[in-house]
């Protein structure tokens, strides 16, 4: 099969075959569930209920007045317990909802069924809007401020590249929901006037490509685009030089460029939202690790502690793994059960301790140039960790270091084990202090 | 401040491909395996007696001075007793050992350790350490003449190719040459054995062969346009070492792939000036240690562009 590609990059053993085969089941309905009130890129939420408070399945129950900001809502039925300020291992202190589940019924019911032919075009993203869609694959960027463009864009990129290893829920949802997915990108299509949709995939996933093909056959607007199975694909830049060949220029909004790139979750999330007023409330998440009991990929309620997750997959005992939330390049290892799944969490991976990179002392950059050669963003990650190292902020402006979108393939490749991420993540917030404090100069 | 209870945290990203500096210089120490094994061969104890002696001078040298330097030992990764072994792979198995033994102090302690350490180390320590010995050959024979050379085995050495070519004698056949010859440098016994070796470090994903290609290329080009065999100055002399492992050395060679193309042909060049209009003596040694010294510019000079420069249309 002809694959796109771009330069850079490396494979990275994917470990998908736990659960690639596996078709999307339910997960059980945890007793408790914690909703941050902060789950998108922008303003966090206020609380809109209180201890004591009855709640439904869909409600909102938090909100913000700002225009970055999604809202969020109730996955379950039950009792707000308490509203708690709570710390989370991404760095985040956000205020929680927790909910007690009360009662059988635990479905959301749509009330509506609405024809998106005959919504306009704000019609529907104020309904994206509502119902707190957000990019699920990682940037949790609200979806209605991305597609509420002023201006016509070229392209629609769907990203089914699902790069990060483990990883299998956007792939089973192009497999098994390939008919939501295409409605969905139909209607996104629509509101930001593109006239063409790419939908890349990484050719690990045959079954994906095949069904969107088939399905896609008849439509001018698609195009799927069988993608080289490489570390870092589904990046947003370089998925839209992948499917694209469109180049992406610093400090420009994807609609300048005049692509919008959208997650496969996301998509189907924004067609429910669209069609039955559904919220984000759930998300399928999987749940992998080579010591996992039963892996699979599930239709998890957001809020869903990942204890209760690793219990409804036969794991009583963590002791000598890392519990990651997310993929294993770009993920968070957890420090406590307690946390939650969000809208952003893609997976749920129990890594073995000898499997996990273990931060061993490190040593000069030896020049090997394996990060200079796979950095997808074409920098030197090499220098900018050593400006890094000595705080030479200047040197790190003039490599480029606020381009870097911290994949991590640098760490994963050096051969001295660098932390060259943790390097430029320490330096990052400095850099952009300095460069807004020259242009306010 | 890990709460009680609190599961061990770590960073992204949780994988990492099992490529460790020790694994690297394991894989050069491996690769240099079979010309090792030729030069035992054709030199036996001489030859073993030169290895041990360059690789326990270079770990002590490196202890030692790191111990001076107050900084913690890194006799692990390997590159110190790789360093050792480079050199006495780049001496005449009758060369005297207080020579070579110079040479690994010379390279280990000062182009290695008093540059920083590995990775910082601006020449390749094995060839700075030959070359010094060689600019330093006089100073040495006026204090102890004579009494360098301690060499108790009795072996027929000949001339390299090189010399013969340079005082008009007969040459040996290609395939001796190509398969193994005795005859100058332990590491110019046998082009065949270094080939074996850089392919299993291009196997290893550790060098790209690119690289020496370019070398080779270019004095090829080079012999033809000034009417000489090719084929004797590819497979002659410190050629093959030095394209095949000095001038892929991480450290001492420019990062890009472009800067290492043309850190190539300009060694190529360089070679061939030394073997064209000067002395036959060590050319290639001199050619990458210059060129060590060029990394820098070139770097500079080839830095890529980022991918989200702004590109003109």
């Amino acid at each position: 099969m002809e694959t796109k590609s771009f330069s850079g990059g490396a494979h990275v053993p994917h470990f998908k075959s736990f659960t690639d085969e596996l078709s999307i089941q339910k997960m059980s309905v945890p007793e408790k569930v914690i909703i941050p009130m902060h789950q998108s890129l922008g303003a966090p939420c206020e609380p809109l209920v209180k201890a004591g408070d009855k709640v439904t399945v869909g409600q909102k129950i938090g909100d913000s007045e700002e225009m970055i900001s999604a809202p969020v809502h109730s996955s379950v039925t039950g009792t707000v317990r308490e509203v708690e300020t709570l710390w989370y291992c991404s760095g985040d202190i956000a205020k929680s909802v927790v909910i007690d589940v009360e009662g059988e019924e635990q479905e959301f019911v749509p009330s509506v069924k609405r024809d998106p032919a005959n919504m306009s075009k704000e019609e529907i993203v104020a309904a994206i809007k509502e119902a707190g869609i957000v990019g699920m694959g990682g940037a949790s960027f609200p979806t209605s401020v991305n597609i509420n463009v002023r201006q016509p864009v070229d392209y629609l990129v769907l990203n089914g590249a699902e790069c990060e290893p483990f990883l299998t829920c956007d792939h089973r949802a192009m497999v098994e929901r390939a008919d939501e997915l295409i409605a969905g990108a139909e209607i996104i299509s629509r509101v930001i006037g593109a006239k063409k949709c790419m939908i890349g995939i990484e050719v690990n996933k045959p079954d994906a490509i095949k069904t969107l093909k088939e399905k896609t056959e008849d439509k001018d607007l698609f195009e799927i685009v069988p993608l080289a199975v490489k570390y870092p694909q589904g990046f947003k830049s370089i998925m839209i030089k992948s499917t694209t060949g469109r180049d992406v220029k610093r400090g420009a909004r994807s609609a300048e460029i005049g692509c919008i790139v959208r997650n496969i979750g996301t998509t189907i999330a924004a067609y429910e939202a669209v069609v039955y007023g559904k919220p984000l409330i759930e998300r399928i998440v999987t749940v992998s690790g080579p010591n996992m009991k039963q892996p699979g990929n599930f239709m998890t309620k957001i809020g869903t502690p990942v204890g209760h997750i690793l219990k409804h997959c036969g794991i009583e005992e963590v002791e000598g793994h890392k519990v990651v939330l997310g993929g294993p390049m770009t993920g968070q290892a957890q420090d406590t059960l307690d946390a939650p799944v969000i809208k952003n969490s893609t997976g749920v991976l129990m890594l073995p301790n000898e499997m996990v990179r273990e931060q061993l002392p490190f040593s000069n950059c030896v020049r090997c140039g394996k990060c200079v050669e796979r950095c997808p963003m074409k920098l030197y990650p090499n220098q900018l960790s050593m400006y890094a190292e000595t705080e030479n902020y200047e040197g790190l402006e003039q490599w480029n270091i606020m381009d870097c979108m911290e994949c991590g393939i640098c760490v994963f490749s050096c051969p001295a084990n660098r932390p060259i991420l943790e390097f430029i993540k320490v330096a990052k917030p400095v850099v952009k202090k300095r460069e807004m404090a020259k242009r306010n100069a | 401040m890990s709460q009680a209870g609190r599961l061990p945290v770590s960073s992204a990203p949780y994988l990492k491909d099992n490529y460790y500096l020790e694994t690297a210089m394991r894989d050069v120490m491996i690769a240099l395996l079979p010309i090792s094994l030729v030069s035992i061969m054709f030199y036996g104890a001489n030859a073993v007696f030169l290895i041990a002696v360059c690789m326990a001078t270079a770990a002590v040298t490196e202890v030692v001075f790191r111990k001076i330097m107050g900084k913690k030992p890194s006799l692990y990764d390997g590159s110190a007793l790789l360093t050792g072994l480079f050199v006495a792979l780049l001496y005449q198995p009758t060369a005297p050992w207080f020579s070579a033994v110079m040479a690994t102090i010379i390279g280990v302690g000062v182009a290695k350790e008093l540059s920083g350490g590995l990775g910082l180390n601006r020449f390749n320590p094995a060839l700075f350490g030959r070359v010094a010995m060689i600019l330093l050959a006089p100073v040495f024979a006026a204090f102890a003449p004579g009494a360098l050379s301690l060499s108790t085995v009795e072996v027929v050495t000949q001339a390299s190719p090189l010399a013969l070519l340079g005082g008009g004698m007969d040459m040996p056949s290609y395939g001796e040459m190509f398969v193994g010859f005795q005859g100058g440098a332990l590491s110019e016994s046998s082009p065949l054995a270094l080939l074996i070796g850089a392919g299993y470090l291009k196997y290893r994903k550790h060098i790209k062969l690119r690289v020496p290609m370019v070398i080779f290329a270019t004095v090829a080009v080079v012999a033809l346009m000034t009417g000489q065999d090719p084929i004797y100055h590819l497979l002659s002399g410190g050629l093959m070492i030095g394209a095949l492992f000095m001038a892929t050395d991480w450290v001492t060679a420019p990062i890009t792939y472009s800067g290492r193309v043309i850190f190539g042909v300009c060694i190529g060049v360089l070679v061939m000036v030394f073997r064209v209009f000067l002395p036959p003596t060590e050319g290639v040694a001199f050619s990458i240690l210059i060129m060590n010294a060029f990394v820098p510019v070139i770097d500079k000079a080839t830095r890529h562009l980022a991918f989200l420069e702004p590109k003109e249309a």
